[in-house]
């Protein structure tokens, strides 16, 4: 043994220590250290220590060529980032590392107790695994050289892992599982129950990871909370997608109370003051008089140079529409339907005369102003926005008649004169499909 | 900007954002008043409720629901109605099954705004109105 230690190169350790590295985020400040060192190099153990962040490196040219980078890199606020390297011990990490052999018996003993119908990695209890006790391998799991041996194989043999079972393991704190996010991203079910964990913040040192089923029952920390909901808003705070808890579905054991949520009774306009009400019912009554009888073209100027105008139908109800109305379906900009960037252009009409030429070619209509809802959504200074829900009839065709519901929206600038202009407005139709029409009109439409 | 590479931002945008927010409604209603500004309105059939605590307790006491998206729609706002904001007008409507009542067809529209942090821009909600389409039938 003692033959063995001095005929292996110890290589030379060097403590890479990054001055209130704990504000910066370990990809950016890797990549940024990178990118101002002349050679490359490959951290050993990142890891935060109170203010700082640090590393190992085990090669004096690089540790060299590293110290040089100090002041070098600039953060986000143009303070100087220093870089303090040191010459050190073996690093604990690499000391405590396992062994190659025992690497592989690990890995044995690893894949026995992955499903991989489930991408689950059963390790509870792990330190009493046959296998493990049978080759003398200790697995506590507490112990950060352990579990970044166990982790380094989840990396490398299950980087699918959806599933990880950690129960009864005597982990007192999650240091250790600090870079769990990094060696199994997809991890979605976790538990940890049947631990020594005395606190929920032990979970702040895991919180990347997008959980979605968490069991903690058994450890220390559940008797910090008398109030279930305290404890279930806590966790949900440091995994906001958690939809299980020790179990149970979390949003059925949310509820408020007593009794069950019910939906707001419906109102009716909402206008914001009197002064808008009267402001915004003036202009629906001028617009919609020249809309509905005028030629459409007279709207020319309440729209802005630069306005925007677009229409759409619902998806699947512009099939199979007759007549005067396959307008509405052709010019439909329906981005559920329309995927394309140049369909999503061109049916957008910009400029007031390409507007105004688009509503005049529209079919004639009869608003019914009494059925209209008005929301007005906001008011500035220099603008407001409503939204009107309504009903129109098509009028002049050889169909029978039919009420349309719309709903528009506008957006309105207030110039310094006081004058309103239409800078936005946007039109959609429903239930443009038609009762059906008599037989010989429908003849008699095809013969000419 | 010229106008093309604002019409293709505002779609992305929109249709980013409507896969959040009904996705959030829907599975994830605690942290949907997150999309909303703090100083940000929300209009529901002719409620009006303002203020972050306001819109979370009214979250909180919705029915837990289920959205189907028919249509979206999507403009850039005209700079003049909102200087020096960069504000995206979203349009959708389908139909929603709340817990507790039968399905009904809404209309919502959104006005969005541009929060720029220096890895990406993050669009809020600053204005939400929301209405059941059929509401003046009950």
């Amino acid at each position: 043994m003692v033959g063995e230690e001095q005929k292996e190169d110890s290589p030379q350790w060097f403590k890479v220590a990054i001055t209130d590295g704990r504000k910066y985020k370990k990809p950016w400040l890797l990549s940024s250290i990178q990118s101002h060192c002349s050679v490359p190099f490959t951290p050993i153990d990142f890891h935060y220590v109170g203010l700082r962040a640090q590393f190992f490196i085990s090669d004096a040219s690089i540790a060299s060529a590293l110290k040089d980078v100090s002041d070098k890199i600039l953060d986000d606020n143009s303070q100087k980032i220093s870089i303090v390297v040191s010459p050190t011990i073996v690093p604990n990490c690499e000391r405590n590392k396992l062994k190659p052999e025992k690497m592989e018996q690990l890995k044995v003993a690893m894949k026995k107790r992955y499903l991989a119908s489930h991408q689950a990695l059963d390790l509870q209890s792990f330190r009493f695994d046959p296998i493990l006790v049978d080759h003398g391998i200790d697995m506590i799991l507490n112990r950060k050289s352990c579990m970044d041996a166990a982790l380094t194989i989840i990396e490398e043999d299950f980087p699918e892992l959806l599933s990880l079972n950690l129960r009864n393991n005597k982990l007192y704190r999650l240091d250790s599982l600090s870079n769990i996010v990094e060696m199994a991203p997809k991890l979605q079910i976790l538990n940890l129950s049947k631990n020594e964990l005395k606190s929920a913040w032990e979970l702040d040192k895991i919180k990347g990871l997008n959980l979605k089923e968490l069991w903690l029952k058994g450890n220390p920390l559940c008797r910090n909370y008398s109030n279930n909901s305290t404890y279930v808003s806590t966790l949900l705070e440091l995994f906001p997608k958690l939809t299980r808890l020790d179990g149970l579905e979390l949003f059925s054991t949310l509820s408020c109370g007593n009794g069950k949520k019910k939906l707001p009774v419906c109102k009716g306009s909402v206008y914001g003051s009197d002064t808008l009400k009267s402001l915004i019912w003036q202009f629906l009554t001028e617009y919609y008089y020249i809309y509905d009888h005028g030629d459409r073209h007279v709207l020319l100027n309440t729209y802005h140079d630069n306005a925007c105008f677009s229409l759409t139908v619902p998806f699947n109800s512009d099939d199979g529409v007759l007549g005067s109305l396959n307008l509405y379906s052709k010019s439909s900009r329906n981005m559920i339907k329309i995927k394309d960037s140049v369909p999503r252009t061109q049916l957008l009409k910009y400029t007031k005369t390409e507007i105004v030429d688009f509503l005049s070619a529209l079919p004639k209509t009869q608003h019914d102003l009494s059925s209209f809802v008005v929301d007005t959504c906001v008011q500035t200074e220099n603008m407001f926005y409503f939204s009107v829900n309504g009903q129109f009839k098509e009028v002049e065709t050889s169909y029978l008649p039919h009420n349309c519901d719309f709903t528009r929206i506008f957006i309105l600038n207030r110039t310094s004169n006081s004058s309103l202009c239409i800078v936005n407005d946007q039109l959609f139709v429903k239930d443009i499909r038609f009762d059906e029409p008599k037989t010989d009109l429908l003849i008699g439409h095809i013969i000419l | 900007m010229d106008f093309k590479t604002y019409v293709d931002q505002a779609c992305r945008a929109a249709e980013e954002f409507v896969h959040i927010y009904y996705e959030t409604m829907d599975k994830r209603r605690r942290v949907l008043p997150r999309l909303y500004l703090d100083t940000a309105t929300l209009l529901w059939n002719g409620n009006v409720v303002t203020g972050m605590d306001g819109i979370t307790n009214f979250f909180e006491m919705l029915p837990s629901s289920e959205f189907q998206i028919n249509m979206l729609d999507c403009q850039p706002v005209h700079e003049q109605a909102t200087p020096s904001q960069s504000t995206v007008l979203v349009v959708t409507s389908g139909t929603v099954k709340f817990d507790g009542s039968h399905p009904h067809y809404y209309n919502q529209n959104f006005l969005l705004t541009a929060q720029s942090t220096p890895n990406q821009t993050v669009w809020k909600i600053a204005s939400d109105c929301f209405r059941f389409q059929d509401w003046s039938n009950n």
